[in-house]
């Protein structure tokens, strides 16, 4: 499988596009700070045990004032900056891969039954998913997190998948009533397969590759979306780690002049976005040939 | 397909028109529904409104003054017959009816969302279709580029960014509020009749515009490339038309219709934004009432709120999926 | 091409100049942390639209910018015997719409208070009131009689604002709450909710009028905002500069800050039930001994704040003065954790308030931080007022934060709220978040309901005091908040800090 991925044509194409290698490194960087982060962190910033007040608001190390282990400097309650990055970084992709996988998994099963049975199932599953498009992930997960408060980092993934479910089933719908006319299709059921067997053995995989490209752009945007809700103090309650939060509450000491607080937490949250749409793109691009880019 | 009667397509037209309002009405009580029941289980109000040295005899005094005692079909018949007259009870935190509060902040949302739309669309559109016509070309590199950031950009930061920028360090534009505002028919105040409102208006529209301008330059680029390539096209360059013909007459028009029809969907995410927005620069809108209202637990507004976003997002909705039909005959409505 | 360029530099220019006009100068503007919430003054107890009602209306009597109590609407006033007040009220005042202020205003607002929601918060304030009556006939002295005996009755009248009996009761409560119409110094002109409030002074005030033609009150919440506003000279004055900014606000040279010793005592509240750890004395002391309280005024407050010992501030009655602070000794913290028996320390949960206090929620994670070193495992749930005062309410919480400053200047109300027993019947205890209860404490605070004489009362209430904080540890105590403003300098603007945070116009002058 590795085999057939190295000689594959798109490896080729992958290697070929600098902004996508640019993309996945990026991505990777961030990806291992976030998994390491216990191993790699100077400290555990959520660990009141680890913190002391005497750090408060620590320049970063190459500034006048700056002190090791702070390397990015410290926050208002002492906290390594460095470390609460690494630490938000993985709330940012945790809340990223759950939304893409859930979200994922409900929207394309959906889309697929919806579209494979047709009739009234169609219709008012896709009703009811339009209504919740038209409200938009955004809007329904910052009303239901401003309801529901204080659910922790699980109910900010629910109140993202609540409406996010849709894009991949309208995907997943579009892709799979192309697929169901085809001829291999036709034939399957000639032969008297299964429904079921039709629709994950035959439909599924090539139904999958513009679900490819929506994943990788959802992923961005609940990152995104994370960030905003606890910059809102909707989303990540406030003693675990979050790069929205860390900018919500760093905001105001900038004016004082103190601007680690918020800049590497912002230069972290747009790095792994802008990472994530990079990637994205070039996957678009593969998908879609017809479209050059230029 | 083919030609129809005129009067048919009316005909099939306003039936489908209908068909959308009647299901709109039912989304609607759907949520008037959704929202009534989930409020009965959060918070209680009458503590806080009691007063800090309140007894227990006062205090169900109040629970009973504001209907909290009465079974809960009761209490949503008559939250359903009031709503129908507009009225959606009293603000618990400003005793004050809250339709009025919500249209009264209603006007600087509407201008602020108003503004950020049309900057978005025309500077979106024009900066899309320039970066497809030449797209090897540095000043299209750097468009993408942009347009890129762009939507990597959450509004928040965005915001933060233009307020140090342009408030703190260079002086030029103003941090927060909406400035001077002048009243017009009734109880509208506009920012729109001042120089002070528009220097006001500038960052935060910016700001909100911002990812829907990223949105609208790649989409309507990535359109006019696809296009450009269309046969149509080629036989109208080979035809010898001018290209500004081209361009636009034909193109263009083909590109406008999903633009048109992301631009008006996105009414969800931009009453989302608009609130993140008010939030950073202190834009007395509904938006920022929404949010003091999550802080305070203030039911009444957040209730009637998510109702009026609701029937906003609905009627866009419906207007454009008839613009959709008017703007591409092809389409019927059976 | 060039040509436009440099128009619209040029334009860019002019707008940028524009903004820098200022206004005209018979007005002040003060941006405050608290938006007004209503505009009818019975609707809120927050000292910050008290502080805006004390404009436009007037109660029996007033407190001056020193805290003494003045008479206002009622030229004089006496304590006839334990459940009757009597006053004599002005003559010739009249309300904002015309009408003259009576005897029956007082009796109508008094009645008032006991309505619930939508009217009054002041719902217990109203239940002390048993009548309001004349005296033999005379419509200018009148008889309030109490309930039950409240020594303190009198202490907080200058908060309870007198309403005009007929434009009230005529016009819906919606209208009340947006265009009050009072007998205060200043008369409203326009509320734009979110934005501005805009008031007139009243030219025929009975206090004569205002010097200052126009009062604005805008409020910013948000801090940076706020220091944004008097930066630029946007607002005249600001209230409440924000401790993070406070350098950069003092070090501008356009400004000139105030600051004041502040009324409000923040401090910690802890459950005492048995069973509970914090049932041992020797566990509340660990616990206020594992506090650095001079690290969080210098590092959470950035040093705008004194530590302080008791709740209630100097000038109450109650205050003592002997009662000091348990020292910083986190190993003698440790030592007495273990020989309650708490050697590894234990596990208790916080909550506390995110957007009521300067740095709430800053405090109560350095004090996680803090305990944490003597392996008190501290779990911090801070959460919006408007859901947090509610489970104070309800009394489920075990270690709490609260501020604290009582607009009557008196402990023996204070205790009766906030430490007594809980006693939903008698009113007592509705704010002891954690159901402290003391027996001890609790006779000594009954005993003092009955004592009329004011300097014995005054002693009963400070043996109250220093038992309950020197041998009970009934809290622990943290600081006094400093209040702090900010002036646009150049502007003639006079300006005195109330210690009751309330902004009053009337105290202000523009200069020539």
């Amino acid at each position: 499988m590795i085999k057939r991925l190295f000689h594959s044509r798109v490896l080729k194409h992958f290697l070929k596009d600098p902004l996508a290698i640019v993309g996945v490194l990026i991505l990777f960087v961030m990806l291992i700070g976030a998994i390491f982060a216990p191993l790699i962190a100077p400290q555990n910033p959520y660990n009141p045990r680890e913190l002391s007040l005497q750090d408060s608001l620590k320049p970063p190390l190459w500034m006048h004032g700056g002190e090791s282990p702070f390397l990015l400097g410290a926050d208002d309650q002492g906290r390594d900056i460095l470390s609460t990055i690494l630490y938000g970084c993985r709330t940012s992709f945790m809340v990223g891969f759950s939304v893409v996988i859930l979200a994922g998994l409900l929207g394309v099963t959906i889309g697929l039954i919806a579209a494979f049975y047709g009739g009234v199932l169609d219709a008012i599953t896709m009703r009811v998913a339009d209504t919740l498009f038209s409200f938009s992930t955004t809007l329904m997960a910052m009303l239901l997190l401003g309801i529901f408060k204080g659910g922790g980092i699980p109910l900010v993934i629910l109140a993202i998948v609540i409406a996010d479910w849709v894009r991949y089933a309208r995907t997943m719908r579009g892709s799979t009533l192309a697929v169901k006319q085809e001829d291999y299709v036709e034939a399957a059921r000639a032969i008297g397969s299964h429904n079921v067997r039709i629709m994950f053995r035959h439909i599924l995989p090539n139904a999958i590759p513009p679900i490819l490209v929506v994943a990788a752009v959802d992923f961005g945007a609940a990152v995104m979306l994370e960030a905003t809700l606890s910059f809102l103090g909707v989303g990540v309650p406030i003693n675990e780690p979050s790069l929205g939060m860390m900018i919500a509450s760093g905001k105001n000491y900038i004016y004082a002049g103190m601007w680690w607080l918020t800049a590497f937490p912002g230069i972290s949250l747009i790095a792994i976005v802008l990472g994530v749409n990079l990637l994205a793109d070039w996957l678009r691009e593969e998908i879609n040939p017809r479209l050059k880019r230029g | 397909m083919g030609q129809r009667d005129p009067p048919r397509a009316v005909v099939l037209m306003l039936t489908y028109i209908t068909r959308r309002i009647a299901q709109s009405l039912m989304v609607l009580l759907a949520v008037s529904m959704i929202s009534f029941v989930i409020f009965q289980f959060m918070g209680d109000p009458v503590l806080t409104l009691a007063g800090r040295y309140a007894t227990q005899e006062q205090q169900e005094a109040v629970r009973h003054s504001l209907g909290l005692d009465r079974p809960l079909h009761v209490q949503y018949f008559t939250f359903i017959k009031n709503a129908l007259h507009g009225d959606f009870g009293l603000s618990y935190v400003a005793q004050v009816p809250v339709m009025k509060l919500i249209f009264e902040r209603l006007p600087a949302t509407v201008e602020l969302a108003a503004t950020a739309m049309v900057m978005a669309l025309l500077l979106g559109v024009s900066l899309g279709v320039i970066s497809s016509l030449h797209p090897r070309s540095v000043s299209s590199r750097g468009i993408m580029t942009g347009s890129l950031l762009g939507i990597s950009l959450p509004t928040f930061l965005i915001g933060i960014l233009l307020i140090l920028v342009f408030a703190v360090s260079l002086h030029i534009l103003p941090s927060f509020g909406r400035g001077r505002v002048v009243s017009i028919v009734g109880k509208w105040r506009t920012g729109f009749l001042t120089l002070d409102g528009w220097r006001h208006l500038i960052l935060p529209a910016l700001t909100l515009g911002m990812y829907q301008l990223a949105v609208l330059i790649r989409l309507t680029r990535g359109g006019m490339l696809e296009a450009l390539q269309e046969d149509y096209v080629r036989t109208a360059w080979a035809k010898g038309l001018s290209p500004r013909v081209v361009i636009f007459k034909h193109a263009l028009r083909n590109v406008l219709i999903p633009v048109v029809t992301v631009a008006g969907l996105q009414m969800g995410e931009l009453i989302a934004f608009s609130i993140v927005t008010e939030s950073i620069f202190q834009w007395p809108g509904s938006g920022k009432l929404l949010l003091n209202a999550i802080y305070e637990t203030d039911n009444p507004v957040i209730v009637a709120y998510v109702m009026i976003a609701a029937v906003i997002i609905l009627s866009i909705n419906i207007l454009v999926d008839i613009l959709y039909g008017v703007l591409n005959p092809r389409i019927s409505y059976d | 091409m060039k040509r436009v360029v440099v128009l619209a530099l040029l334009g860019l220019l002019a707008i940028g100049l524009v903004g820098l006009v200022g206004i005209a100068k018979d007005t002040i503007v003060v941006a405050v942390d608290a938006p007004p919430q209503t505009m009818n003054p019975h609707g809120s107890d927050s000292d910050a639209n008290l502080s805006i009602m004390a404009n436009l209306f007037d109660g029996l009597l007033k407190r001056d910018a020193s805290g003494t109590l003045l008479p206002a609407l009622a030229t004089s006033w006496e304590r006839m015997d334990a459940l009757t007040w009597r006053f004599h009220l002005r003559q010739g005042v009249k309300f904002h719409n015309g009408n003259d202020f009576t005897w029956e205003d007082v009796k109508y607002t008094m009645e008032r208070l006991k309505i619930p929601y939508p009217v009054s918060e002041f719902l217990a304030f109203g239940g002390l009131v048993a009548s309001v009556e004349t005296v033999n006939g005379d419509p200018w002295t009148i008889d309030i009689t109490t309930t039950t005996p409240t020594p303190y009755f009198d202490q907080n009248l200058h908060q309870v604002f007198i309403m005009d009996k007929e434009s009230t009761e005529s016009r819906s409560i919606g209208e009340i709450g947006e265009q009050p119409i009072g007998t205060g110094a200043y008369k409203f002109v326009e509320w734009v909710k979110g934005s501005y409030l805009r008031m007139e002074a009243n030219e025929d005030y009975w206090g004569g009028a205002p010097s200052v033609k126009y009062a604005e009150i805008r409020g910013i919440t948000e801090p940076s905002t706020r220091a944004a506003a008097i930066a630029t000279g946007e607002v005249d004055i600001v209230q409440n500069i924000p401790v993070e900014l406070f350098d950069i606000v003092t070090g501008n040279p356009n400004l000139e800050a105030i600051t004041a010793p502040g009324r409000r005592s923040i401090w910690l509240g802890l459950r005492n039930t048995p069973g509970f750890p914090a049932s041992d004395i020797r566990v509340r002391k660990a616990i206020y001994m594992a506090i650095n309280e001079d690290e969080i005024i210098d590092k959470v407050l950035r040093g705008h704040g004194t530590p302080c010992a008791q709740i209630p501030d100097a000038p109450t009655v109650g205050y003592d003065a002997s009662i000091e602070r348990l020292p910083y000794n986190p190993e003698m913290a440790k030592q007495l954790l273990a020989e309650a028996g708490y050697p590894d320390g234990f596990k208790i949960k916080f909550t506390g308030p995110n957007d009521r206090y300067v740095m709430d929620e800053q405090i109560a994670q350095a004090i996680a931080t803090q305990l944490a070193k003597v392996g008190i495992e501290v779990e911090i749930d801070t959460k919006p007022k408007a859901v947090y005062f509610p489970e104070m309410d309800e009394h489920t919480l075990d270690f709490y934060l609260l501020g604290w400053f009582d607009g009557s200047f008196d402990f023996g109300r204070s205790f009766s709220k906030l430490l007594h027993s809980v006693d939903p019947d008698a009113g007592l205890g509705g704010l002891n978040g954690a159901e402290y209860s003391d027996p001890a404490l609790d006779s000594l605070l009954e005993a003092s309901f009955n004592i009329i004489d004011p300097a014995l009362r005054a002693d009963a209430l400070r043996l109250l005091n220093r038992v309950a904080m020197m041998e009970k540890i009934a809290i622990i105590p943290l600081h006094y908040y400093e209040d702090s403003y900010a002036v646009y300098k150049g502007r003639g603007i006079s300006f005195t800090p109330r210690p009751d945070t309330w902004i009053v116009f009337s105290e202000m002058s523009i200069g020539n």
